[in-house]
């Protein structure tokens, strides 16, 4: 479904040039869920952010189910966020002026979608997430991991290609965590959701079926876990698709 | 675009509802005062405005003046006019005038002034020249060989700091009048005139039997024929009945005189009403603009998310609009509040300018049509600009900041 070629982006220009990403390369199936792993400072970020067109490669390919995306004007890229993408920010990023069910309504709003069928929409992803009865709440009303849930809400509404997620528990304690983990999981094992996360959090490779592990801005894992429950062996190192 | 504006609506609705209250109070509070400062000086100057008009009429109009035929210098039967003009119904009174050039010479000094000349008893009726004789008397029937001087030209008034004037003349004082046939005549000062008009005070008055007599006239001429009415706003209608009564010199009222004078004589005025509203205006608009952008600035990661999750930067655009759309209804309406309040109390307790001169501010409609529709438009923009500035930058630098 995605496919990334040879991804490189360089921050600035000269001698203080940050070579973030030196030329990733993978493929990405529907119905996986991967985690983007490696150190501070690796390129995770970098990679995510590329991928959910937030931000532009200095060079290489990148296809979403054989669409070359990289290279879409704005406008089109803008569409493609708003109906195809789903993107989970590490601090959340909800509007605080809106209550959870209009941070997640005015995304249907902006593709067309009649007040009342939107409203119907942000219930019903309020809902899977676990936010029931929460949908008139502000942020500021709401815990962390509750906040986390809505911008998962806000992600999925739209029922997106691929869902991302740049470190979206790094803010939340072990109990909050588990809730969105939780959710992640439920999302991908019930609805096939497909969902890259970001997280140097070794336990969180639980919930997981594919680890992809950057260091310096290079690939150096890409290990698919056995699908088998219970198991906790990994495959055998892939190689790069 | 409908989703635009949708999605834009939604926008500003959340954030003026659930957004900072006092910040909202304070921000209209502001543009209340720009507003204000949109419509105040030019409603005062329109008082000022008013104020010369009633000065017209006072002095040298009357309510209806009559004037000489075409290229004529007299009314060459003004007697004639007058017995006309006072059968006609609604006249209170009527009198002529004749108005010459000259200048006036005191020890010295000269003053090129208009002289005008009247019939004293008569001018009871019709003007206030009998009532502003701040030193000595007003002229009588007999005054033949004296004269009424304005205080600017005496040097005694305000204003003669910046008129040539004759230095301190005081009643009592001879001085010698050069008409503009080249007769010369003197006189004794026998009052001062301050009427804290430059019309009045630049100017001097003799007997109409002076003018006659240096001019060789028969009795007859008048430069102007001023007329009163009985009741206030009946102008027009007794200019008509005049005109059927056989009076073929141009005949007009107060109001027409006073539109083309005041035309030119506010046109300093209005340069200066023009500048204070433009510079008003800029003002305004650089503080719309400064709230709106220290609001933008303080939400450009919000605005970067909303990027990001796939909202349009028109939406973003429109719903900064909306917002200073409503910012500034509230402004101009707290605006309005303010301003009929000082209107109201202006109006019942006038400003006084050189001790006589009260002004009390006018109430323009069409002023205050054209200021709120100026506010909006020029609102609106200040609003969009750092709206749109914010929404072109990258996602990533409007919320990471780099
Ligand atoms: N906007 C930027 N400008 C310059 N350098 C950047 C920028 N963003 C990230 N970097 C650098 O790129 C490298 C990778 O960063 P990032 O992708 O955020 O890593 P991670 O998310 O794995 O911690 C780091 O060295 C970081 O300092
Ligand atoms: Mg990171």
């Amino acid at each position: 479904m995605i496919v990334a070629k040879n991804i490189k982006r360089c921050y600035g220009t000269g001698e203080t040039a940050v070579k973030a990403l030196k030329g990733v390369s993978f493929k990405i199936d529907k119905g996986e869920f991967v985690a983007i792993m490696g150190a501070s400072g690796s390129g995770k970020t970098t990679l995510l952010r590329i991928l959910a067109l937030l931000d532009d490669a200095t060079d290489g390919e990148y296809t979403i189910r054989g669409l070359e995306v990289s290279s879409l004007p704005e406008a089109e890229r803008s569409y493609y966020r708003l109906t195809q993408v789903g993107y989970v920010f590490q601090d959340y990023a909800l509007i605080n002026e809106m209550s959870a069910a209009e941070n997640v309504y005015v995304l249907s709003m902006m593709e067309g979608k009649s007040k009342k069928e939107s409203y119907k929409t942000a219930l019903e992803a309020l809902d899977k997430v676990g936010l029931k009865g929460k949908h008139d709440r502000v942020p500021d009303e709401l815990s962390g991991g509750e906040k986390q849930r809505v911008a998962i809400a806000r992600a999925i509404a739209k029922k997106p290609d691929i869902m991302f997620a740049d470190e979206p528990c790094a803010n939340l304690d072990t109990n909050n965590s588990k809730q969105v983990l939780d959710v992640f999981k439920e999302l991908n094992e019930k609805y096939g959701q497909t969902i890259v996360m970001v997280t140097h959090e070794p336990w969180h490779v639980e919930y997981v079926n594919r680890v992809i592990t950057l260091e310096d801005g290079n690939i150096i894992s890409d290990d698919r876990k056995l699908k088998e429950k219970g198991s906790t062996e990994l495959s055998s190192q892939n190689s790069n698709h | 675009m409908i989703n635009d504006i949708r999605v834009g609506a939604l926008i500003a609705y959340s954030s003026v509802k659930r957004g900072n209250k006092k910040t909202l109070v304070f921000i209209v509070f502001v543009l209340s005062l720009i507003f204000l400062n949109l419509v105040f000086l030019p409603s005062m100057i329109g008082g000022l405005s008013g104020l010369f008009t009633g000065f017209m009429q006072d002095y040298p109009y009357g309510d209806i003046v009559i004037e000489p035929m075409g290229d004529n210098s007299y009314i060459n039967n003004a007697d004639n006019v007058l017995k006309k003009v006072r059968a006609v119904e609604g006249v209170r009174a009527a009198t002529k005038r004749l108005d010459v050039g000259a200048s006036i010479n005191h020890k010295q000094k000269v003053v090129g002034v208009t002289i005008t000349g009247m019939l004293p008893i008569e001018e009871y009726d019709i003007s206030r020249y009998p009532h502003i004789i701040t030193e000595g008397d007003f002229l009588t029937d007999l005054s033949r060989d004296e004269i009424i001087i304005g205080a600017m030209i005496a040097g005694t008034g305000f204003g003669s700091e910046i008129y040539d004037n004759l230095g301190q003349v005081r009643p009592g004082a001879l001085v010698e009048v050069t008409y503009s046939n080249g007769v010369k005549r003197t006189y004794k000062v026998k009052g001062i005139m301050e009427g804290t008009f430059e019309v009045v005070d630049l100017n001097a008055l003799v007997h109409y039997k002076e003018i006659e007599d240096v001019y060789g006239l028969q009795g007859r001429e008048a430069t102007t024929v001023v007329v009163r009415v009985d009741k206030q706003g009946t102008e027009a209608h007794i200019q008509e009945k005049i005109r059927d009564a056989g009076v073929n010199e141009p005949i007009y009222t107060w109001a027409d005189k006073s539109e083309s004078l005041i035309r030119q004589a506010m046109q300093s005025m209005g340069a200066i009403d023009i500048m204070s509203k433009i510079v008003s205006l800029i003002v305004g608009a650089a503080l719309v603009l400064i709230i709106i952008y220290i609001n933008v600035l303080n939400r450009k990661k919000e605005i970067g998310i909303l990027k990001a999750v796939g909202i349009t930067p028109r939406s973003i655009v429109l719903s900064y609009a909306f917002l200073s759309t409503f910012y500034v209804s509230l402004g101009i309406f707290a605006g309005l509040i303010l301003y009929f309040s000082l209107m109201f109390y202006f109006q019942a307790n006038p400003v006084t300018f050189y001790e006589t001169m009260e002004i009390s501010p006018v109430i323009d409609p069409v002023l205050l049509i054209q200021s709120i529709v100026t506010m909006l438009t020029l609102s609106v923009i200040a609003g969009i600009l750092p709206a749109w500035s914010v929404s072109r930058e990258s996602i990533l630098k409007a919320i990471w900041g780099r």
